[in-house]
């Protein structure tokens, strides 16, 4: 059972890196080629080395491509014109898999042009931090692990002593002179066994299993991940001391794990917030940790920097806080 | 009887739950020393009052005083080591073993660790418990009564809160059980303890009868017996509860 707990955060994380954030493959594409020249054969190519795409060539005229998009048997077509112009027609029903084809279409026609001697007078020069082509999941990751740290600390720590207010056993702890500070203090402890062991698994697997790239320090991420825990239990003890049954502990749980999981950047980034929910945003310690989480793995920024110190201290306090109410709310007279 | 006599006095108790009222005016009065039987159906608020002499509840209105102080108030001995209380429900970690049980509680009171593993030794052998190592959760649920039983009596206090040991206690083992609290009341410790079953109340030196909040009546056994003419303590009570119904229809 204890190897389960530490391990279920594992399996969690392993599920968001297979399913989130890989780019679409096998998207039928098809290609009218009515251009001037080889101009059109030169972008087949390029196309042609694409993961994503499926490339259709049997197509004779742009109706027949059309029919088909209506029909669902292609996500679209490029058509290039007699005057040697390009036209991308798309089933725009799905974000994700238009970007991907645009970029890859995009990607081709620069190369084809660039054979031929043309190019944009841009370059896109070397990044100063990250890679020149990043992945979705590079940005995914660090949120996933706050999430997954911060997820399986309140579930744990919630459901802490619902059962010993009921069963007479903190009664009886409290009959011998045990101050509810105590009580917590103790639970917390017993607890961070499970939660050393969750984190340690949590960075294990984004570092090795999704081959994510850490730049920075490997224990400031372990420490941070770690107080972000902590807090999140002194969070749990408190929903744990409100809680009237099991059933309840999680009923209080869902409307908290919702705003962390949609609002602290950990899928989308917090800049594309609204700015009227932004100020609830920075008031959850995930948002400061999964941005101190990018920032340790992929800029390789350390406790010299103010948003990672910001991170710490944000966690500390709001642990502090959670403990505090907690204790507040454990009473021993009734 | 003097006021210093008393380990617990309590006198015009009010308590409730919510909008529910369980102890409505109760009075109570248990001597240094003595065993005293507290009677009543189930749901008559012997739990309450008991929680209530431990501190954990507070009292809406009356006066609480036990072992010299206000439970819970600063000055007061109780909560702390002062009392044994062995709740209703069994209220132990299932996960741990016996040993582990005696041992987590021990430390709870300060006890070294050869003091513990000396009263376990002797309060396994008095309950009949099996070896120490067995986790409390695979234990028989009268067995697990015994080890809830030996938690309360492990680190020897001045005042026992019993609440209901004998369910599910073999005869042979409920005998020695009073003959224990007799023991060691005589030795000055205080037991309070609730019981169903009216008849081993009599081996008490004070029983009360508690009804609908409130005590009907407070005395030694046999005052009891003899006030309503009866020849059990059982009959006792039953004349007394019927003329407190009466009571309540005029």
């Amino acid at each position: 059972m204890f190897g389960f707990i530490i391990l279920m955060p594992a399996i969690q994380i392993l599920l968001f890196g297979i399913a989130i954030g890989q780019a679409p493959t096998g998207l039928d594409f098809a290609i009218v080629d009515e251009g001037p020249g080889d101009i059109g054969t030169i972008v087949v190519e390029h196309l042609d080395g694409s993961e994503s795409l499926v490339l259709h060539i049997e197509y004779e005229n742009m109706p027949s491509a059309r029919l088909d998009i209506e029909e669902g048997e292609l996500w679209g077509a490029l058509h290039i014109h007699p005057n040697g112009t390009f036209e991308l027609l798309l089933d725009n029903s799905n974000q994700q898999v238009s970007n991907t084809i645009i970029v890859e279409v995009r990607n081709a026609m620069t190369a084809a042009m660039a054979s031929q001697g043309v190019s944009l007078p841009m370059e896109i020069a070397e990044p100063v931090y990250g890679d020149k082509d990043p992945a979705f999941i590079d940005f995914l990751a660090p949120g996933i692990m706050t999430m997954v740290c911060f997820m399986f600390s309140l579930i744990l720590t919630s459901m802490a002593f619902v059962g010993e207010r009921y069963d007479g056993t903190l009664d009886r702890i409290f009959a011998a002179g045990t101050r509810p500070s105590e009580v917590l203090l103790g639970h917390l402890g017993a607890f961070s066994t499970i939660l050393i062991g969750q984190v340690l698994v949590v960075i294990l697997i984004a570092t090795l299993g999704f081959d994510i790239t850490i730049e920075g320090s490997i224990l400031l991420l372990f420490l941070l991940g770690l107080l972000l825990g902590w807090a999140a239990m002194c969070f749990g003890l408190f929903v744990s001391s409100k809680a009237k049954s099991e059933f309840q502990a999680m009923q209080l749980n869902m409307p908290v794990l919702f705003p962390v999981l949609l609002l602290s950047g950990i899928l989308w980034p917090v800049q594309a917030l609204p700015t009227w929910i932004q100020p609830l945003a920075w008031a959850m310690p995930t948002t400061w940790t999964a941005e101190a989480f990018r920032s340790i793995m992929i800029r390789g920024w350390g406790l010299e920097n103010t948003g990672v110190q910001m991170a710490f201290a944000f966690n500390i306090l709001f642990a502090l806080f959670a403990l505090f109410i907690a204790s507040r709310s454990l009473k021993v007279r009734e | 009887m003097g006021e210093t006599d008393s380990a617990i006095s309590v006198d015009g108790l009010v308590r409730g739950y919510g909008k529910v009222r369980v102890l409505e005016g109760l009075d109570m009065s248990v001597q240094i020393g003595s065993i005293y039987g507290l009677l009543g159906p189930s749901g008559c608020g012997k739990t309450t009052l008991l929680k209530v002499i431990l501190g954990r509840l507070v009292p809406e209105s009356g006066s609480t005083t036990v072992l010299g102080g206000t439970p819970g108030e600063k000055g007061s001995v109780i909560p702390g080591s002062a009392v044994g209380y062995s709740p209703q429900e069994i209220a132990l970690y299932l996960d741990l073993s016996i040993a582990e049980t005696l041992s987590f509680h021990g430390r709870l009171h300060g006890m070294s660790r050869d003091e513990v593993l000396k009263r376990q030794e002797w309060l396994l052998t008095f309950l009949d418990l099996p070896d120490s190592s067995h986790q409390v959760g695979k234990l028989s649920g009268g067995q697990k009564r015994r080890v809830s039983l030996a938690v309360a009596l492990l680190h020897e206090p001045k005042l026992l809160l019993l609440d209901e040991p004998t369910v599910g206690v073999d005869p042979e083992l409920r005998a020695r059980l009073w003959g224990h609290l007799q023991e060691i009341s005589e030795g000055g410790t205080t037991v309070v303890i609730t019981t169903h079953y009216i008849d081993e109340a009599g081996q008490a030196d004070c029983v009360g009868l508690m009804r609908n909040g409130a005590l009907l009546t407070e005395d030694t056994p046999e005052a009891v017996m003899v006030s309503q003419d009866a020849s059990s303590l059982e009959e006792a009570f039953l004349s007394l509860c019927k003329r407190d119904s009466r009571g309540d229809t005029e």
